[in-house]
């Protein structure tokens, strides 16, 4: 993984002091809370139900284990014991007290971590694939690239106040497991008819209040070209993007509003006017620095399949079952990648408590090359693993209560924290998924793929529009009430759900999806036909039926 | 935005709550016109007086943040049409019963 340099070091560490001197001058009142929040939120301390909120970042979702290790340290020390992945691939504090915010940052730049890019209007933390550098499928490591648009976006000058927050994706596989379509910028790592790795540049994708999948305005960008083009794509939205409306200020209304192939007009234009002494053109030597950072670990020779594996699955069911749900192809022979659900039944989706970090860490530093991995569904992943020490890892995490086997089933959903923790929540999510986990949780084997999402307002962070069945909280005076969508994706056919219709009671949710899940029961023709493909073949109206057929 | 909550009109009994500056955790103002974490502690307002109570809130920017008023009934109960959010943010969450000021260790 990227190692910090001396300069990397030295800013961190700066940054900590300028925040330490900002938090005694707003404790001793010589800042007042209006010219001290957009200081804090360029450190990513929000101000939510219960107490501040620190949004630690996690560049491209990896981690080491020192690093996971100090996160449940700081779980402990300054939090309540536990931590929230999010669906940024970042993790967040509930419980943090002002004064302990610089403390936690200088224990943060001890293992090269911060919380920078993870608020206000600039180019927050870039987000990937999380098999990486490890799956079967990719033609190419997108982190090096990830890493290179990290040391370019951070701080940069030009873009440190853009109209609104600004969220990029990268994904070097052809199925999309970044959510690329659904990012202001997605970047899609692909071939030209020359055989030459570049990026189709995918913009002004989103959910939140308004929705949009992102429109391809290039299919294909060189390496070397690649930082100016995105320059050339932030200077239009920097100039055009509204300021005067922060509902319409994200690039995907520029977007629409002036049309793709206007703003695409702009864009090149924009691009084709930057002078030569101006061009970043990423020099190769300067793309082989960043990609060393990242070369693959020492994998050993080793067959395709393992006998212990094989064994081992033979005799034990669960995890024969966990086998099947939770591992990812990898790209060399022997090895897997492992999903360890965050989303066990009776815990809110993408808490870990900080032994279960601990546990996590130590697998990580002996059974996978020290490389974890956060996903955007909110579950963390073991990038490396031999297959003949597989059943060692699920022992392992079993025991820590991290043994669940659903990875992208029903019971695996993504969820915002809502209204038991986020101040601009309209109602609570987290009930609402732990009791939808109950009932799909029996079922996952049998119903086969499916992604729930829910959110607790419209701002979508629990990316409700994208899931198979999407689930939003709204307020209806003072009653929280789940409006549901269906055929929502978020992968290369990315698609926005639509409502199904009047939104649900809080205690008739569960009930109306158990009915939707049995419809497609009834409709689905072989085990392999999975829920989004016949919800696509049969059209919405069929569960819809189910949805609201309560007598 | 935080903080931007309903208008309620002067009748309405209210409470005035923000979160410490140090700590973040829920406050609410009382009537020696100090802070305290538990609304059972709260002093409560109508009319002018509550008014009155936003502003010195508003001003003791060392001890509270983002401070506004929120509805109670006549007992000093939480009322109104933020009955949830409220009642979340003066206990604590709802799937943790074992966390915030409703476990006692706030
Ligand atoms: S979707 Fe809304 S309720 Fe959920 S975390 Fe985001 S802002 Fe909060």
């Amino acid at each position: 993984m990227y190692r910090y340099d001396e300069f990397d070091q030295g800013f961190v560490r700066d940054r900590v002091a300028q925040f330490r001197d900002q938090v005694s001058r707003r404790l001793s009142g010589e800042l007042d809370e209006a010219h001290f929040k957009p200081l804090r939120l360029q450190n990513g301390v929000y101000l939510q139900l219960h107490a501040y909120m620190l949004r630690v970042a996690i560049p491209y979702g990896q981690l080491s284990s020192v690093q996971l290790r100090t996160l449940a340290d700081i779980a402990d020390k300054y939090d309540k014991g536990y931590g929230h992945f999010t669906t940024r691939q970042n993790i967040q504090y509930n419980w943090i007290a002002l004064k302990d915010i610089p403390d936690v940052l200088e224990q943060l730049a001890t293992v090269e971590m911060h919380a920078i890019q993870t608020s206000g209007n600039c180019i927050r933390n870039v987000t990937s694939d999380q098999f990486a550098g490890a799956a079967a499928d990719e033609i190419e490591d997108p982190r090096p690239w990830c890493e290179i648009l990290r040391q370019w976006s951070m701080v940069h000058p030009e873009f440190a106040a853009l109209p609104r927050k600004f969220k990029i994706a990268v994904t070097a596989a052809e199925h999309d497991r970044a959510a690329v379509r659904v990012h202001d910028i997605g970047l899609h790592m692909k071939k030209n008819a020359a055989g030459e790795i570049g990026f189709e540049v995918i913009v002004g994708g989103g959910l939140g209040r308004t929705p949009y999948i992102g429109v391809t305005i290039k299919d294909w960008v060189s390496q070397a070209e690649l930082l100016d083009y995105l320059e050339a794509i932030m200077r239009v939205y920097n100039l055009h993007g509204r300021r005067d409306n922060k509902y319409k200020a994200r690039i995907k209304i520029l977007v629409n509003e002036l049309t793709p192939e206007e703003f695409t007009r702009q864009v090149e234009a924009e691009y084709a006017a930057q002078r030569d002494h101006e061009k970043i053109a990423l020099p190769q030597d300067e793309i082989d620095r960043i990609a060393a950072y990242f070369a693959p670990p020492a994998f050993e020779t080793l067959p395709e399949t393992s006998a212990a594996f094989e064994e081992a699955k033979a005799k034990d069911e669960a995890f024969a079952i966990w086998a099947e749900m939770n591992l990812q192809p990898h790209k060399v022979p022997g090895y897997t990648s492992v999903t360890i659900s965050l989303k066990p039944l009776g815990i809110a989706p993408g808490d870990a408590t900080s032994d279960q970090m601990r546990v996590m860490a130590d697998i990580a530093k002996a059974y996978s090359f020290d490389d974890i991995r956060v996903t955007h569904i909110q579950n963390l992943v073991l990038a490396h693993v031999k297959l003949d020490d597989l059943y060692n890892v699920f022992l392992a995490l079993d025991d820590a209560g991290l043994g669940a086997a659903n990875v992208d089933h029903g019971s695996d959903l993504i969820c915002c924290p809502g209204l038991d923790y986020c101040n601009l929540a309209n109602a609570r999510s987290i009930p609402v998924a732990m009791d939808i986990q109950n009932m799909l949780a029996p079922r996952d084997k049998e119903l086969g793929k499916l992604h729930i999402n829910i959110s607790g307002c419209i701002n979508a962070c629990g990316h409700h529009h994208v899931g198979h069945i999407g689930i939003l909280g709204v307020d209806k005076k003072g009653e929280e009430f789940y409006q549901i969508t269906f055929g929502g994706r978020a992968d290369e056919k990315a698609t926005i759900g639509d409502i199904a219709g009047p939104g649900l009671k809080q205690e008739d949710v569960t009930p109306a999806l158990a009915r939707v899940v049995d419809r497609y029961m009834a409709l689905r023709k072989s085990p392999d036909d999975a829920f989004i493909d016949v919800l696509e073949r049969e059209g919405h109206d069929p569960f819809k039926e189910a949805l609201y057929a309560a007598d | 935005m935080s903080s931007v909550r309903p208008k309620l009109k002067p009748a309405i009994p209210k409470v005035v709550t923000g979160w410490n500056t140090q700590t973040g955790r829920t406050v609410y103002l009382t009537a020696q016109e100090d802070w305290s974490e538990d609304i059972a502690d709260a002093a409560v307002f109508t009319g002018d007086a509550a008014d009155h109570a936003l502003t010195f809130a508003e001003e003791d920017q060392t001890r509270v943040n983002d401070p506004y008023v929120t509805e109670v009934d006549e007992n000093g109960q939480i009322a109104g049409r933020e009955v949830l959010r409220e009642t979340i943010r003066a206990k604590g969450p709802t799937i943790h019963p074992d966390l915030g000021k409703q476990a006692g260790n706030a």
